[in-house]
């Protein structure tokens, strides 16, 4: 046994500690196992991002192989899913106490962890797809939880969506191992040359559809469809983990393939970017105004998910060190900010019993905390300085206006600006209504009916997250941009 | 202690950077110009903050609006000390957000709605601006407010940063609340409690023109056509906040119309001093003071309006008719802050506004000297001298309404012994007195305080002195007076005023409903109109999927076809225990198969390829 076996145990460990959790039937014991597993997973995780460690676990044929390693990337995505699983475990005692079958919950909460925590450590291509369908085969029940018909329907959506999307991934697979020199992740791509030659523009396809295929995880247009459908069924932890931190599966894909299979090389400057980049765009603008328009708290905010998180794609495709730094921070913000407001979401429709975003006037005398939580989550994700949001999206705009982009980097940005106003009109409203309610509304007789001490805690630790990324955010900044000079620099 | 701490901080005129804040950067800068402005702010803010311990003893929400205005204080002087551009957003940003909460602090409806367009014509504001700074960082590679000048005079082509300029301008344009960006003001400045108006109107909307002078000062130094297109804002702003004015029957409403054309008459300014190019001393020296005095005047009204809404808790002119008729130190304060903003001589809004006017004279002079035609100049000069009888007419009705009108028999009678406690009547009397010392001795204060912004603009005191007194001088003034006496009398004593059966004179409001722009275009264009055709293509590519699919599965699973599926495999995804309707699962489990099938065809067609 060596140190790196505890790669291994950090894949491994919470699977097993799923299934104890699961056959846990008393809720206090049960309790403390989840946060005893969810902090050891973060130990461990945090254990492996000191340090290179690579394991291989099965060399299948000479070329497939099933091996981990823990680059700058796989750190970055694994410590915040991490650290926001924690937050969102913690959340979740109290608020699934009124939910059935907590057990089940709990069960797929802790498992999912696992397959994420492979998924970010992943060193090569099989890997990386074996983990990605296994987190969506344990990502489904927590969609179809309350068993509603509506929540069943909504998780056969998410799998058919999912599953189709990760069939076009696979499929570019089969391509990349003809023409890749190597299956493993290699910054800058590892394309075989003579291969490659003639081949160019197959190549551009198939790396076309890879990208729509992943892209689906992440909501982008046009595969989003499952997104508004599954996000709001979903209990209120599972949609933060769904919005905030599943989707980053998709953008880590589209990370790998791109910059560590493909090459950016190739891709840079031919339709293939403009046309994803557009599909990016598009989505930015359809996410935000569908969101605008939506009435159902919990809906609106899976449009709003659909949005951002094609902003980090938009950073992604420009194929530009500085908006892939934007992309990355902007991943990061958005997990800390969606996560706060579909976890105070969560609170404030258990505080209200009301779900459209007409209900929450008046709220923030009930659970004045989670009020402000949600007010600085939302300012956060508009990108109003001196949040985390405003950060990622001044690089992301950065980016985009270098030169080489010209006409379309500027309708990009000038995207941002307009979904930020769409973004700001679809949340403050909420904002204003819950801590302005006006002289004739009569406040005094709602009182606390959930116990909202737990779930305060975490949103307050998300909160001053996203104030502290955002005002004194130092180091890290630097230390994402040397996560981009090293894939660009080759 | 905030007072003094920006007097000492600023006079020493240095600059300060605070590295490594949200990834840029801030960066400040004191000295000059920046002292005056934070030494105003700090003055402003202490006399409104004394005043609203009385304005604020019965409210709910006190700490709320002491927290935020302390909050606001503190990033007003961010913007006016920030030395480049990304740090001025910052706190302009912050800045305007935490006003919301002044303006929505009494939480009437009416309050409410105020407050959300006020919201949104900030982050709208800012959101433009920030597109500016990013084209503007894109395209100089600084933000430093010094640099950018230096790099935009060097290029040979111009045109494109005047894009840039207009969307930097918007967001400024907009907490100035210049036409046609001014829907918010009349409402917010009439709905927030009397000493957040105060603020807003001394200070928050000097906010917006200091951005105008950073653009016209530092980014388009001297630049003609930078100057008339602040010139043409500056005299529409003025002429249509005048004409608000004029109609209005609600004291704090004139009053912020007032504010309004006031800062038109500053805009004039600031693009006099793009049009005069290097000869634009003087338009930067009657900017400068019209700015300080502009601000002493409405802190003084919006205190006195304060004053009787904390007496009678009603503003309607027809309501309050009469409140001051016993109150000798609210009529004369009031009084003096009237012919101050009158422009009357030995006022010290007669020098601001004649440094004004000179500029607009010396101008048509240089152009008639170079052999130009200066038709359009002088039709400037006239709308100038017609905006300043405005503002006699306005003001004269309001003296006239609260100070001489008959009292109105609603008006609380018993309430006239304390109606201003000593720590207020200080604020009162010392206000006064400063306005008169500053209109009676130019040369001595008001010219001096010039000089210390001139360098802020680039410009010094000229060597030579303006003698106010002169015939030349006195003639602009006197011709805006008549003006305006001939307005009071013939329009808005004949029309906009009626004496009732019992011989009360009854002011009427006579604004056209149609003519306002917030109810008829802004907010149906805005938030009807433009949303329906976005949100059309936004549905329209939401559904193309979805749609694809249902058409698909219409072809291919037809009635017949959907029972090609094994009876037992309907239990294949049933999760529920209570009622079930299998249907819903045969159609979604349909759905997925096809997904997967579509996906292996789309394999296979590739492999076939």
């Amino acid at each position: 046994m060596n140190k790196d076996a505890v790669l291994l145990a950090a894949v491994v460990f919470p699977l097993l500690a799923g299934i104890v959790i699961g056959l846990q039937r008393q809720e206090r014991l049960r309790n403390i196992l989840v946060l005893a597993a969810l902090l050891a997973e973060l130990g461990m995780v945090g254990y492996l991002c000191i340090g290179e460690h690579t394991l291989t676990v099965w060399q299948m044929t000479p070329r497939l192989s099933l091996a981990y390693h823990t680059d700058a990337i796989s750190k970055l995505f694994a410590g915040m899913i991490c650290v926001i699983w924690l937050l969102a475990g913690i959340y979740s005692f109290a608020y699934m106490k009124r939910e059935e079958h907590p057990e089940r919950f709990f069960l797929f909460c802790v498992m999912t962890l696992g397959a994420l925590v492979s998924l970010s450590f992943a060193s090569n291509m099989l890997t990386l797809y074996l983990s990605y369908e296994y987190m969506t085969l344990l990502t489904l029940p927590l969609v179809i939880h309350s068993r509603t018909k509506e929540a069943v329907r909504a998780g056969v959506k998410y799998l058919g969506y999912s599953m189709f999307g990760a069939g076009l991934g696979l499929l570019g697979f089969f391509f990349l191992d003809t023409y890749c020199t190597t299956t493993a992740f290699v910054p800058g791509g590892s394309l075989n040359p003579q291969l490659l030659a003639g081949n160019e523009a197959l190549l551009l396809v198939v790396y076309f559809l890879m990208m729509l295929g992943f892209g689906c995880k992440a909501g982008m247009f046009p595969l989003h469809g499952w997104l508004p459908t599954a996000h709001p069924v979903a209990p209120s932890p599972a949609s933060a983990v769904l919005s905030g931190v599943i989707t980053k599966g998709g953008v880590l894909a589209i990370i790998r393939v791109t910059f560590y299979l493909v090459g950016a090389d190739l891709i840079r400057g031919t339709w293939v970017q403009m046309s994803l980049l557009l599909l990016a765009i598009v989505t930015i603008f359809m996410g935000s105004m569908l969101a605008y328009q939506e009435k159902l708290l919990k809906r609106r905010l899976a449009y709003s998910t659909i949005s951002q998180v094609s902003y980090a794609l938009f950073g992604l495709f420009l194929l530009h060190p500085i908006g892939f730094l934007g992309a990355l921070l902007q991943v990061v913000s958005h997990a800390v900010a969606k996560n706060i407001l579909f976890l105070s979401a969560g609170v404030m429709i258990a505080q209200t019993k009301e779900t459209s975003v007409f209900g929450y006037r008046g709220t923030a005398k009930a659970i004045p905390a989670v009020m402000w939580a949600f007010c600085l989550g939302a300012l956060s994700l508009i990108g109003i300085p001196p949040f985390a949001g405003f950060i990622s999206k001044w690089y992301l705009a950065e980016g985009g206006l270098s030169p080489a982009f010209g006409t379309l980097g500027v309708v990009g940005v000038a995207v941002f600006m307009l979904s930020a106003l769409l973004t700001a009109g679809y949340l403050l409203p909420i904002v204003l209504d819950a801590f302005f309610p006006g002289t004739q509304e009569d406040t005094e007789e709602r009182e606390k009916t959930a116990s909202v001490r737990w779930m305060t805690l975490p949103l307050i630790l998300l909160a001053a997250g996203a104030v502290l990324l955002g005002i004194a955010p130092g180091g890290w900044i630097d230390w994402v941009a040397q996560i981009g000079e090293g894939i660009f620099e080759r | 202690m905030e007072l003094a701490a920006a007097l000492t901080a600023t006079q020493m005129g240095g600059t300060f950077s605070v590295e490594g804040i949200l990834g840029q950067g801030m960066h400040f800068k004191g000295g000059g110009f920046r002292t005056l402005l934070t030494v105003l702010t700090a003055m402003v803010w202490f006399l409104v903050t004394v005043f609203s311990k009385e304005y604020f003893a019965q409210s709910k929400h006190r700490s709320r609006y002491l927290l935020f205005s302390l909050m606001i204080e503190g990033a007003t002087m961010g913007v006016f000390l920030a030395a480049d551009f990304f740090t001025m957003f910052l706190f302009f940003e912050g800045m305007s957000l935490a006003s919301v909460v002044l303006v929505i602090q009494e939480e009437t409806k009416a309050a409410v709605r105020a407050a959300q367009t006020y919201l949104a014509v900030a982050v709208l504001g800012g959101l433009v601006t920030l597109m500016g700074i990013f084209l503007l960082y894109q395209k100089t590679g600084t933000l430093e407010m010094d640099a950018v000048g230096a790099v935009i005079a060097q290029s040979p082509e111009r045109s494109g940063y005047y894009g840039i300029g207009g969307l930097l301008f918007f967001g400024f344009a907009a907490k100035a609340g210049l036409v046609p960006l001014h829907v918010w003001l009349p409402n917010v400045y009439t709905e927030a409690p009397a000493p957040a108006s105060a603020l807003l109107s001394c200070v928050l909307s000097k906010t917006g023109v200091f951005g105008a002078m950073v653009l016209t000062a530092k980014v388009f130094a001297q630049d003609a056509v930078w100057g008339s297109l602040m010139l043409t804002f500056g005299i529409l702003t003025m002429l249509w906040g005048g004409i608000l004015a004029v109609f209005s029957v609600n004291l704090k409403r004139t009053l912020a119309c007032s504010s309004m054309s006031q800062v038109g008459f500053l805009m004039v300014g600031i693009g006099m001093q793009g049009l005069l190019g290097e000869e634009n001393a003087w338009a930067v020296a009657g900017t400068i003071l019209h700015f300080w005095n502009h601000s002493l005047w409405k802190l003084m009204l919006f205190l006195a309006a304060g004053v009787i809404y904390l007496q009678v808790r009603d503003l309607d002119l027809n309501r309050i008719k009469g409140f001051g008729r016993e109150k000798p130190l609210l009529k004369i304060t009031f009084l003096m802050a009237v012919l101050g903003i009158s422009g009357i001589p030995l006022w010290n809004g007669y020098i601001s506004k004649t440094l004004l006017h000179e500029s607009m004279v010396e101008y048509i002079h240089l152009l008639e000297m170079a052999g130009q035609r200066a038709w359009h100049m002088r039709v400037a000069e006239g709308l100038f001298l017609l905006a300043g009888g405005l503002t006699l007419a306005y003001m004269t009705k309001i003296f006239v309404a609260v100070f001489v009108d008959q009292g109105n028999s609603c008006l609380p009678a018993a309430k006239t012994g304390v109606y201003l406690r000593p720590g207020n009547q200080m604020v009162f009397a010392g206000c006064g007195i400063f306005l008169l010392i500053l209109g009676m001795l130019p040369h001595q204060t008001q010219e001096r305080l010039a000089a210390i912004g001139m360098d802020f603009f680039g410009t010094q005191m000229p060597e030579h002195t303006i003698a106010y007194a002169t015939w030349a001088n006195v003639k602009g003034a006197v011709i805006s007076i008549w003006l305006g006496a001939a307005i009071y009398l013939c329009f808005v004593r004949m029309v906009l005023m009626r004496t009732d059966e019992n011989g009360e004179t009854v002011y009427l409001d006579r604004w056209p409903k149609w003519l306002n722009l917030e109810e008829s275009v802004y907010r149906p264009l805005l938030l009807s109109v433009l949303p329906f055709i976005g949100a059309f293509f936004a549905r329209v590519a939401a559904t193309l999927t979805d749609g694809c699919l249902a058409l698909l599965r219409m072809f291919l699973f037809n009635s017949d076809n959907a029972k090609v599926i094994p009876p037992e495999d309907q239990y294949f995804s049933i999760y529920t225990d209570g009622e079930t309707d299998k249907t819903v699962y045969r159609e979604g489990f349909a759905r997925s198969l096809l997904l997967i099938g579509l996906g292996i065809t789309v394999a296979m067609l590739y492999l076939l390829f």
